[in-house]
């Protein structure tokens, strides 16, 4: 079942050019966890505020749990809205302890308001602590009370702001699995906002991609990554590669080599073959394949990055596992197993 | 489905109260504007005839007096303490701002008595070296006495301005001025004058602004400006038109100075924006002119504070046991009430206009609600005017429609609640700054969490803004306060009949040859003064270090 439904949102600021947030619409359903993905400025901040009613949107509609909360010049004010929202800087209230900061949203008897808190900052893992002011704690309990929180008055949505952003890389993994589960557990709906791909793609059930105000598309992450909907999608999750090639009838003749492909028939000028690093794989025997000079293998870990270049000079990083021996760089073999075909200029 | 109400997004009763403050604040103001296109009272043609030039002359050579000399104090003990160590630099640092703490009137009637026949100096030179001179030993009142007493006590606008200036100018600029092959003073009038020049013109212009504002200096010492002008025409010749008239061309000049301020600045930004400069070491120099910069701010420090307070207290032993009685007492109360009250009144006007401010989603309410703030840059004569005249149409009003002439009388204009008005329209941006800057800090995302978590705008206010918020608004009141305590110009027009303040009983018994009587309410209000100086001095150091 959809909760919250946007129609044609349309959003521009005072004094801004261009819109921030263009014809926007989508839906999210009950129980889900949907990221807004997007390099800064794409909107996707603007989208949250928006939802949560901090702004208003120019045009559109949006529904939430089946009633219309914007249309025309018309909202229903934020503090009737029942949204939870974490914010970028977590924005606690310094001159509340952990326990009032919690209790500030839940509108319950005080003794049932406080039993709700302390079950909620047990569920965030914080168990003692809670007559201790905002500042006395680290950055990463800051975030489990800011979460502890938006979701105590259980509002219809959870909204947060680059929940990830302000975490070190070693912690990052464990508060995105973390998060992740006390949503899970607690059924809420969620949208986050991240311009990073690894939390998108690790944490969302469903990732929305924001290009410039646009919608570009939402879908799965997997779907995301493998069926990319145009180059900008499929840039955003990593670098891919490019090779120039010219259409024959039953394939396309590259710089590194002739590929068979039917398709090659359906255009008539040239074409780039995109493809990722780990859409390629390097191989010993000669045959059909494609063939280049190795100038580079870098090694990275979890994986290497095998650099092969033409006659010219042009190169492409192919992915290959980490136990690979290359002894010799000079000629090697590879080929593409899968690539999207653009048309070039 | 549409079970929850929906609103129009842009209102909230927030906006609709800061559009009244605006709109009541703002009329005095305005009323003078539009009265510049009114034709003038009856006096007018003799005022152009015999006055206006003098006025003219006395108020542009008074600015142009002043500017200089605070340039010149300013400028240069600012450059001493934020360069040099001597001995005594860290007390100067705040000792030199002390003079802003003294209204320029007190000034001007204690030089009077220190260099008056049964002053200080010349007891001194009478008694002790036997020479006597006639009359007395340099004569003060008059238009250069008006530029030192005022340069005086309005200098440490410009050392503040520029000493914050100089402090901010990383060390890394002069020392590559240095390895440039420039010396300490091609390095001064090359590099650190220029990078301080917004600072220093802002500094005069604040300066400038206070000159247009004074009255009881330039009274005391018979110095005719636009400001005395005023006066004569409001209460001697009794030719309300023209004293408008005279306000709107005042107005009129503060205007083009603060277009000039702004002007000057322009886009430039001197200050560095990568934040990674080191404040500037400060210089050792020989011994010998350690003892030269230590005399030139003792010396400074001496003239424009210690000597007239010396002067003060001693009065004050004099004649405090003739003076400090029922009714001084009374009087020290109902000042500091009314002072609090203006405090008060400003600080909650000002929460509600940015309260309004920080809900709304247009960028314009901005630049709208600063319109409440332009008061402090209207001289108290010209508000006290632009107060009176709605007033009096709004008691002419009540008059004519809602009763006889029996019970005909002042409603408004001539009761506390006019002065109270004109206080608050002039010392609006007084308490507004301090509590925007309170809500800067604190952020906007407290309270739309409140908002988030089911709060209405008014408890978000009251539980989270204003807590957070406190100590700026303490300093608020604090500052207006201070101010309305030493304000005179619009007090004198606008009290009511025999109402009296610390201020104008001052002014009152200082004009009436009772210079040792006044210092008692003299040094009241010094004292009073003081305080948010410090605390000034504390915060701009804070930013700085």
């Amino acid at each position: 079942m959809q909760i919250l439904t946007l129609k044609e949102i349309n959003k521009k600021y005072d004094q801004a050019k261009d819109f921030a947030v263009n014809k926007v619409s989508f839906s999210v359903n009950e129980g889900e966890i949907l990221a807004l993905v997007g390099e800064s400025g794409s909107g996707k901040t603007t989208l949250l505020r928006l939802i949560a009613g901090l702004e208003h949107p120019d045009q559109g509609t949006i529904a939430l749990g089946g009633q219309v909360i914007v249309e025309g010049k018309k909202s229903v004010p934020a503090h009737e809205r029942k949204v939870g929202m974490v914010f970028q800087d977590y924005a606690l209230f310094p001159h509340l302890t952990i326990l009032e900061n919690v209790l500030y949203g839940i509108s319950k008897p005080k003794k049932e308001a406080e039993v709700i808190a302390k079950e909620t900052l047990k569920l965030v893992g914080l168990t003692e602590d809670h007559g201790k002011y905002p500042h006395q704690l680290s950055g990463g309990q800051q975030q489990r009370v800011a979460l502890a929180r938006a979701i105590a008055p259980n509002p219809r949505i959870l909204l947060m702001d680059e929940p990830f952003s302000n975490l070190d890389a070693l912690l990052k993994d464990q508060v995105r699995e973390e998060i992740r589960q006390i949503i899970k557990m607690t059924g809420i709906t969620a949208i986050f906002v991240t311009h990073d791909t690894k939390d998108a793609l690790s944490t969302a059930d469903r990732i929305a991609i924001l290009h410039k105000g646009y919608l570009q598309q939402i879908d799965v992450p997997k779907n995301l990554y493998e069926n990319p909907v145009n180059p900008y999608v499929a840039n955003f999750f990593g670098k891919r590669n490019e090779l120039i090639a010219n259409p024959s009838e039953d394939g396309f003749y590259t710089s590194f080599g002739y590929i068979a492909d039917p398709e090659a028939k359906k255009y008539k000028s040239k074409v780039r073959l995109m493809f990722r690093p780990e859409h390629a794989e390097v191989v010993q025997r000669e045959g059909q394949q494609l063939t280049g000079n190795i100038v580079k293998v870098a090694y990275f870990g979890s994986h290497q990055l095998v650099k092969i270049s033409d006659e010219q000079g042009y190169s492409v990083s192919i992915r290959t596992n980490p136990g690979r021996v290359f002894d010799n760089l000079g000629n090697a073999f590879f080929y593409l197993w899968k690539y999207d075909i653009e048309e070039a200029f | 489905m549409d079970l929850v109400k929906r609103k129009f997004y842009w209102w909230n009763k927030w906006i609709g109260y800061a559009l009244l403050i605006l709109v009541i604040v703002a009329t005095p103001i305005f009323t003078i504007l539009f009265k510049l296109f009114a034709s003038p009272g009856d006096s007018w043609s003799h005022i152009t005839n015999n006055l206006l030039a003098g006025y003219f002359q006395n108020t542009l050579l008074l600015l142009l007096g002043v500017a200089a000399l605070t340039f010149l104090l300013g400028v240069s003990t600012a450059w001493l303490v934020s360069n040099y160590e001597f001995p005594g630099r860290k007390y100067f640092e705040w000792l030199l701002i002390l003079p802003l703490g003294f209204p320029g009137y007190i000034m001007a009637y204690t030089y009077v008595g220190i260099l008056d026949y049964t002053g200080p100096i010349q007891t001194f030179f009478r008694n002790t070296l036997e020479i006597t001179f006639k009359g007395s030993l340099i004569d003060i009142m008059n238009l250069p006495g008006a530029i030192f007493i005022l340069s005086i006590t309005l200098f440490p606008y410009v050392f503040l301005i520029s000493r914050s200036s100089f402090l901010q100018q990383s060390k890394t600029m002069q020392e590559a001025s240095f390895l440039l092959g420039a010396g300490r003073s091609k390095t001064f009038f090359k590099i650190a004058l220029p990078m301080t020049r917004p600072a220093i013109v802002a500094g005069i212009a604040l300066a400038s602004m206070e000159v247009l504002n004074d009255y009881g200096t330039v009274k005391y010492f018979g110095v005719n400006t636009f400001t005395t002008g005023i006066f004569r025409a409001w209460f001697s010749m009794g030719d309300a038109t023209t004293a408008i008239y005279l306000a709107a061309i005042l107005m009129v000049f503060v205007f083009l100075l603060l277009y000039l301020e702004s002007v000057q600045r322009g886009n430039r930004r001197y200050s560095n924006v990568n934040g990674l400069s080191k404040p500037t070491a400060r210089i050792k120099v020989s011994s010998g002119k350690q003892y030269v910069y230590t005399a030139i701010c003792s010396i400074i420090f001496l003239v424009s504070f210690l000597f007239p307070f010396l002067q003060l207290v001693s009065w004050v032993w004099l004649t405090y046991a003739k003076v400090m009685d029922a009714q001084f007492l009374l009087l020290i109360y109902r000042s500091f009430g009314l002072a609090a009250i203006a405090g008060l009144a400003v600080v909650l006007l000002s929460v509600v206009l940015l309260y309004a401010l920080r809900l709304s989603p247009f960028k314009w309410v901005k630049s709208v609600t600063k319109v409440a703030t332009l008061g402090y840059a209207i001289p108290g004569a010209v508000i006290a005017v632009g107060v009176m005249i709605p007033l009096l149409a709004f008691d002419k009003w009540i008059y004519d429609t809602l009763l006889t002439a029996r019970t005909a009388g002042l409603f408004l204009s001539g009761t506390l609640f006019a002065l109270l008005f004109a206080y608050i329209v002039r010392f609006m941006a007084v308490g507004y700054n301090p509590v925007e800057a309170g809500f800067q800090k604190i952020g906007i995302h407290v309270n739309e969490a409140s908002r988030l978590l089911g709060a209405r705008s008014t408890k978000t206010l009251r539980k989270i803004d204003l807590p957070l918020i406190k100590n700026t608004l303490l300093s608020g009141v604090l500052l207006v306060f201070v101010d309305v305590l030493k304000e005179l110009p619009l007090t004198l027009i606008l009290r009511p009949f025999n109402y009296q303040t610390l201020a104008t009983k001052a002014f009152d018994m200082a004009t009436n040859e009772m210079i040792a009587e006044s210092a008692n309410a003299a040094l009241i209000i010094i004292l009073t003064g003081i305080i948010p100086i410090i605390f000034l001095n504390r915060m701009i150091r804070k930013r700085d270090l």
